[in-house]
This record gives structure tokens, C-alpha cells and sequence, in this order.
């Protein structure tokens, strides 16, 4: 695992370019898209291969440590990495590779813990879910409900979960569950690694409104964790579930620019295409896509050069998670009237193809982005956060 | 491949130097000693709207005036973004001084003109206070453009003289300085008058705003110098106006900045029910919106600068974006300031409206936000 070349002390164009020479030689091109279950599966083999590539020529995991498989790059060269991906448009990582597990694990795991699951998990050789929402729970996490009860050198894991993305595919979970007596509150949880293949686990694929199966619900009956798999001590799950470097996050910020101004770019081709730049409503709605795209953009640079700077993401960091949303429920609004009639047609239709871009991509985001203001806390729960922690309305009354 | 070099270069963009936190340390501090309310409302009720003396201090003290202008024409020579820093801390302070009718859109006209001779002579005395210029441009239609302008210049005796009607004119009534930009035969060129000169009359238009004053002109025959080239008014002027634009939306995120401010700590202290208003979650996020707009409108206002100061060739399609943006943030804040204050924020004695009414004219003001996305439309190639 230790063999990856050392590139921290690379300069910034220096990474570049070798990642450019990298991806020249070995970008599998764009992944397949479909909602049909056999097409996500087939779409899962192309990323996971993609994140294996990435893993066996040292580029996976940019800000994770070397001695686990990743590159161990500051912060500046972790940007540089993010950008030039995005630029190249690779495939995104499958299942959350870089979402809080890696973190969790980082910042709590055991030597054992992270020899174990490490490598697999850069190389996306298994894969990951995240157990935290319940049907009772959403972001109100303090009132979740799934127990895991010590039995000798095991607990026993009873509950269930859902919204979990990926959990049919998964390998592991990351679960959260009430070790503490009803009523504990956020006191009261711990973080357990489950193994999805475990006698009593059963992951049902959840059909969303666009058609397709991102998420499942998982029934857990009963099932046996050993206490070794238990991450950072009992009780103590908030804070693990909460580990998400915001450092390491803000530097993938740098790349969300280059993506919105691509999205900008096809939606103004789009425009282009049905003749629908000419009057003036039109030419108002897509300067302010334009717009949305440009703020989003410096926003991320605000953050990013703060944290090159030393210093903390800021107030920023938190806005940018409710702007991203809003912005991207807006574009994919926009496009759908762009389409006119055809706005219409259900996304598979194939009247929709047409240019270099599928039509009904626009659709299917439109359908898709209606989950922006609800997964990973809806955007009033956003709001309340950055109003609570960032303009310090939570001093006044509890 | 200039892609890599742009990665290795650790850019500045969007990190203010030391010497920038200072510069607006002092001005704040400045600003909160000499614009306090009490002085807004006093100078507001004047007709001239603004205290020579405060003018000078500005001048003489921290060289406000003449900080972004050439160090060639009397200025201190810095960069675009130190003159945002200076007119984000005046909108938060409502500031009541000529200061963007001199400095930003009076003095970059004649910069733009390219004319050495007419610098050297106008722009020493805008840079050290002792003058101060105004720029008129609009007419009864309110256009900011010079294709659509069309009050007349006819040349007379080696010179030119002006006739016709200038209306909205900021500051035009208390200026010692006049720039207008009049059409001659060949096209829309730029003058400058002496406002003392015979055929020139002023009065002051009452304004929403009264914090910012504006005035009509009326030219029956008054002598004027051409600036620049015959005809050549056109693309200066539209240069002027981005940087106009740019500077009118960090002025804008100060004020934005501000209330959202007044906004939050109002919140917590106003107490219904039996709670303080800010417990609500509908104030809540009322006050998350705003902080969202506000921290946009700053990233908006500044890449702006940053790029005024790279000379990138991105500066009009920004400026516009940025002018159509800030303007709108700003009034949504306002007016969500005054509904968090309730009954207090529609009061005379309370400030809130005091931002409201700058708000709202500075949305006017070089264009509204719908004219200014039809250009940034225009000129994205759209």
C-alpha cells in the first residue's frame, strides 16, 4: 500500500501535469448512464474499475494518508487534484469514497480497523453505505431508534434504516445506533461497522420519483457485530458521524466551479438548440443561470483560499451547501421550460435526444434536483444551522 | 500551456492583503467618527448633502480621494480592489459625500478619454479633494448609453458650445467640475464645463434617496473643451460604467452587509411571545437568506475588482453580472430588515429606511438588474 509515489512535494503545475499525462493515457470515457437497474449496475463495474485505475497509479484519495492509500497532498495540491478530475471530466467515485466513512474511519479507527478497510475502500473494492437516517429520523439524528445491544464480544443490531444511498450495492455500513437508553439523545449513539452481507441484514432498493433506484431501506434483524468493528468508543457516534474534515471537503470546492460552468454551458447550447436566446424573458433567465453558476464558483474560491490561508472554511462553507441547491433545482427548472413541449415527455423518450447531450438529462435532473433541498438535512434544516451556528441566533433561546 | 502556469500561480484573488484589512479598518473606524446616523440625517436634509469639512479630512488624512488614481496624475496609484474595500465600508456607513460622482465615475471618464493633456490638468484636484467633478450623462429617458443621448455640442470660436437638458445627474448641483458627454456632428464626445460659466443652469432634484443627491442640468450656450477624441465618448463612457458599476456593487454588499446585521441583532433582543424573535424559524431564515445573498454579493462585487485589476478582458461581462446581482441582494435585504423590525423598521426615527431608499436608487442607478442582465446576456454572446 506504501509503495505510492510521494507527490506532496510536487509544485502545483507540476501535478498537473503529471496528471494529465496520467489521464491522457488512461480516461475511460464517459460513464454509462441509465435509470434502468441492469444499466446501474453495469454503470457501478465502470466506476469502480475507474477508482481501482486511480488507487494502482497513486492518484486516489488525495488529502488521506499515505501510509493507508491515499496521497497525502496538502491542501493547495488537493485542489490542484480536484480541478484538473473535474476538467477532465473522469467518472465520480462510486458509493461515496470520499464521504464520511473515510474520515470516520481516519480520525477514529483503530490500527487494525484501518489496515483492514483502507485499501479496499480507496480502491473501491468494496463498498460503502452510510446507516444514519431512520423513517423516524431524518437529519433529527438525537432520536434514532436502532439498537445495538452488547452481547459478550458482539453487539446485536436491530432496526431499521433508510434513504441510505447505495445500500444494495453496499459491503459495509456505516451504521449509527442507540447504545444509551431511550431518551439519550445524541448521548446515547454509537458507530458500528456492519457487514452487509451478515445472516439478518436485507436491503430493499427504495424507487425514487425519477424512475431509478439510488437508495434503499435496510432491515436489520437482529444481527451479530463484533465490538472490534465498533468505531471510537461506545456512546460516541455524534462525533464520529460528524468527522467530515471540513478542510479536506472545501478543497473540492475548487472543483465545483469548473462543473457549473459546464452544466451553464450546456444549458446555454440547449437554449441555442430550440431557438430560445432571442426573447428577452429567455435572455433574462439564462444570464441569471449564468449568474448562479459565476457565485457558486467564487464562493468555492472564497473558502478555498481562506483554508490555503491557514485559516477555517468560515461562514462560507455552510451557505454553499444551501446556494448549490437552490442554484441546481433553478438550472434544471430552467431547462425544462427551455424544452418547451417536449418539457413534457417522460426522460427516456427518445424524441429528447438530440445535439451531443441527451435531452432527457435536463428531465431526469429535473426530477433528480428535487432531492437538493432535502438529502443530507433539507434546506430548512440548512437554514436553521446557518442562522444557530453562523449568525449565532441558537445563544438566544434553547 | 498557459493552463498550467494559471495552477501554479498562487492567485490573490478573493484573499485581501494585511494592507487591505488595514486600509478598511481605517476607513470603518473614519467612518463610524465622522458618518455616524446622526450626520446622514443632517447632511440628508441639506441641499448640498455633504460637509466639505468631513471632505477634506477624507482627502487630507487617509487620501481617500485620490488612492486609485495614478500616482502620475497626484494619486496614491492603488489597485481597484482598494477603492471597492473604501466604497463597501461608505454603503455601510450610508456615507453622504460625492464621492462616487467624483471619484469613481467623473475622474475614470477623463482617465478613459486617453487625453494626457486633459488628466493632467483635472485630475490632481479631484485626487487631493479640492475638486470635485461630476459626470452627466443621462437625460429625461434615463439612458445611460451614448447611442442614446442626444443633447447637442456645436463647435464655436476654437471651442464648443453646449445646449440642452442633463437630468439625474449625481451631485451635478454642487459640482466645481463638470464632465457631459453631448453629441456632435461626428458622434457622442466628451466636455468639460465650468460650472460657473454663463448658460449653465443647476437644481437640485428631490430624491428617494436623499443620501445621495442628484440634480438636472440645463446648458443654453455654455462654452466647453472637448476631452479625448470628437466622437470618441462612446467606448470610454461604456468603460466608465462598468467601473461605475463595479463600484456601486461593493457599495451595494456594504450596505447588504449591515442590515443583515441590524437585521440579527435586532432578532435576539426583541422579545414575543415570550421569546426572542430570532427563535423563530421564520426569521431564521429569513436572516439565512440574507446571509446567502450578502456573502454572494461580496464574491460577486470583488471578482469584479480582481479583474479590473488583472486587466482580464472579463471586466464588462462582470461588472454587469455584479451590478445586476448586488443591487438585487441589497434591496431584498433591506426590505427583509425593515419586516424583521416589524413596526420599528417602518418608523422615520429607525434606519432601516434609510437603506431601503439607497437600496432602491442604486438599483436604479447605470441601469437596473434587468438591464444590466441583457447586457451581461449581450455580451456573453448569448
Amino acid at each position: 500500500m506504501s509503495s505510492n509515489p510521494d507527490r506532496s512535494g510536487l509544485s502545483a503545475s507540476e501535478l498537473a501535469l503529471q496528471l494529465r499525462e496520467f489521464l491522457a493515457e488512461h480516461h475511460p470515457g464517459r460513464t454509462p448512464r441509465s435509470t434502468s437497474p441492469l444499466a446501474a449496475a453495469e454503470r457501478l463495474v465502470f466506476q469502480k474499475a475507474w477508482q481501482a485505475t486511480l488507487a494502482e497509479h497513486g492518484w486516489a484519495a488525495p488529502g488521506w494518508p499515505r501510509r493507508w492509500g491515499g496521497m497525502g497532498l496538502p491542501l493547495r495540491l488537493q485542489a490542484v487534484h480536484h480541478r484538473e478530475l473535474a476538467v477532465a471530466r473522469t467518472p465520480v467515485a462510486p458509493s461515496r469514497i470520499g464521504g464520511i466513512v473515510g474520515p470516520a474511519l481516519l480520525g477514529y479507527g483503530t490500527a487494525p480497523q484501518l489496515e483492514r478497510f483502507m485499501g479496499p475502500l480507496i480502491r473501491a473494492d468494496e463498498l460503502w453505505c452510510q446507516g444514519f437516517s431512520e423513517p423516524d429520523a431524518g437529519s433529527d439524528l438525537a432520536s434514532l431508534r436502532t439498537r445495538a445491544v452488547p452481547d459478550g464480544s458482539d453487539y446485536r443490531l436491530t432496526g431499521r434504516k433508510v434513504w441510505t444511498s447505495g445500500a444494495h450495492f453496499a459491503d459495509w455500513m456505516l451504521c449509527l445506533a442507540r447504545t444509551g437508553p431511550a431518551g439519550s439523545g445524541a448521548a446515547g449513539i454509537t458507530a458500528l461497522v456492519v457487514d452487509m452481507h451478515a445472516p439478518g441484514v436485507t436491503a430493499r432498493p427504495l424507487r425514487d420519483m425519477t424512475g431509478g433506484a439510488h437508495f434503499a431501506e435496510v432491515e436489520l434483524d437482529d444481527v451479530v457485530v463484533p465490538a472490534t468493528d465498533r468505531i471510537g468508543a461506545e456512546n460516541t457516534g455524534w462525533a464520529v458521524a460528524r468527522a467530515t474534515l471540513g478542510h479536506e471537503r472545501s478543497t473540492s470546492l475548487a472543483s465545483s466551479g469548473m462543473r457549473y460552468r459546464r452544466v451553464t454551458g450546456d444549458l446555454l447550447e440547449l437554449a441555442r438548440r430550440r431557438g430560445r436566446t432571442v426573447d428577452a424573458y429567455d435572455r433574462d433567465a439564462l444570464a441569471r443561470a449564468v449568474t448562479g453558476a459565476r457565485l457558486l464558483e467564487w464562493s468555492g474560491q472564497r473558502v478555498l483560499a481562506r483554508v490555503l490561508e491557514g485559516g477555517e472554511p468560515g461562514p462560507l462553507a455552510s451557505v454553499i451547501r444551501l446556494q448549490h441547491a437552490l442554484f441546481e433545482q433553478g438550472l434544471h427548472e430552467l431547462a425544462t421550460d427551455l424544452l418547451g413541449a417536449q418539457g413534457a415527455l417522460a426522460p427516456a423518450d427518445e424524441h429528447l435526444t438530440a445535439g451531443g447531450k441527451h435531452d432527457g438529462a435536463w428531465l431526469r435532473g429535473f426530477l433528480r434536483t428535487r432531492a437538493s433541498t432535502i438529502g443530507a438535512g433539507t434546506a430548512e434544516i440548512q437554514r436553521n444551522t446557518i442562522a444557530d451556528r453562523v449568525l449565532g441566533l441558537a445563544e438566544v433561546w434553547r | 500551456m498557459s493552463a498550467v502556469s494559471e495552477v501554479d500561480e498562487r492567485s490573490p484573488m478573493f484573499v485581501f492583503t494585511d494592507e487591505q484589512d488595514a486600509l478598511r479598518a481605517t476607513v470603518r473606524r473614519f467612518l463610524a467618527e465622522r458618518s455616524p446616523e446622526t450626520e446622514v440625517r443632517r447632511l440628508m436634509e441639506t441641499e448640498t448633502g455633504y460637509d466639505p469639512a468631513v471632505w477634506n479630512l477624507m482627502a487630507g488624512q487617509i487620501g481617500l480621494q485620490g488612492l486609485a488614481l495614478p500616482e502620475k496624475f497626484g494619486g496614491s496609484g492603488f489597485g481597484f480592489v482598494d477603492l471597492q474595500i473604501v466604497l463597501e465600508e461608505m454603503g455601510r456607513a450610508l456615507l453622504c459625500a460625492p464621492f462616487l460622482s467624483s471619484v469613481v465615475l467623473a475622474a475614470n471618464a477623463v482617465l478613459r478619454s486617453g487625453d494626457e493633456a486633459a488628466c493632467a490638468q483635472y485630475l490632481p484636484g479631484i485626487a487631493a479633494g479640492s475638486t470635485v467633478a461630476a459626470l452627466a450623462v443621462t437625460e429625461a429617458a434615463g439612458s445611460w448609453r451614448a447611442a442614446d443621448l442626444t443633447m447637442g455640442a456645436t463647435a464655436a470660436d476654437g471651442g464648443y458650445v453646449l445646449s440642452g437638458e442633463k437630468l439625474f445627474v449625481p451631485d451635478g448641483h454642487v459640482a466645481d467640475l463638470l464632465f457631459v458627454v453631448a453629441r456632435t456632428a461626428v458622434g457622442p464626445s466628451l466636455f468639460a464645463v465650468d460650472p460657473a460659466t454663463a448658460g449653465v443652469l443647476r437644481e437640485p432634484l428631490a430624491t428617494l434617496d436623499a443620501t445621495r443627491k442628484q440634480s438636472r442640468l440645463v446648458f443654453d450656450g455654455a462654452r466647453a473643451r472637448l476631452i479625448g477624441e470628437e466622437g470618441g465618448a462612446a467606448q470610454p463612457l461604456s468603460d466608465t460604467l462598468d467601473l461605475a458599476a463595479a463600484g456601486l456593487a461593493a457599495e451595494q454588499a456594504g450596505g447588504a452587509r449591515r442590515v443583515l446585521e441590524m437585521a440579527v441583532e435586532y432578532a435576539k433582543v426583541r422579545e414575543q411571545f415570550g421569546r426572542p424573535i430570532g427563535s423563530f424559524q421564520a426569521i431564521k431564515h429569513k436572516c439565512a437568506d440574507m446571509l446567502l445573498a450578502v456573502e454572494s454579493a461580496t464574491s460577486a462585487a470583488y471578482a469584479v475588482g480582481w479583474a479590473v485589476d488583472e486587466g482580464s478582458d472579463e471586466v464588462g461581462v462582470l461588472a454587469s453580472l455584479a451590478k445586476a446581482f448586488c443591487s438585487e441582494a441589497y434591496t431584498h435585504c433591506t426590505a427583509e430588515n425593515i419586516q424583521i423590525h416589524g413596526g420599528i423598521g417602518f418608523t422615520w426615527e429607525h434606519p432601516a429606511h434609510l437603506y431601503f431608499k439607497r437600496a432602491k436608487s442604486t438599483e436604479i442607478l447605470f441601469g437596473n438588474p434587468r438591464h444590466h442582465r441583457a447586457l451581461l446576456a449581450d455580451r456573453l454572446g448569448i
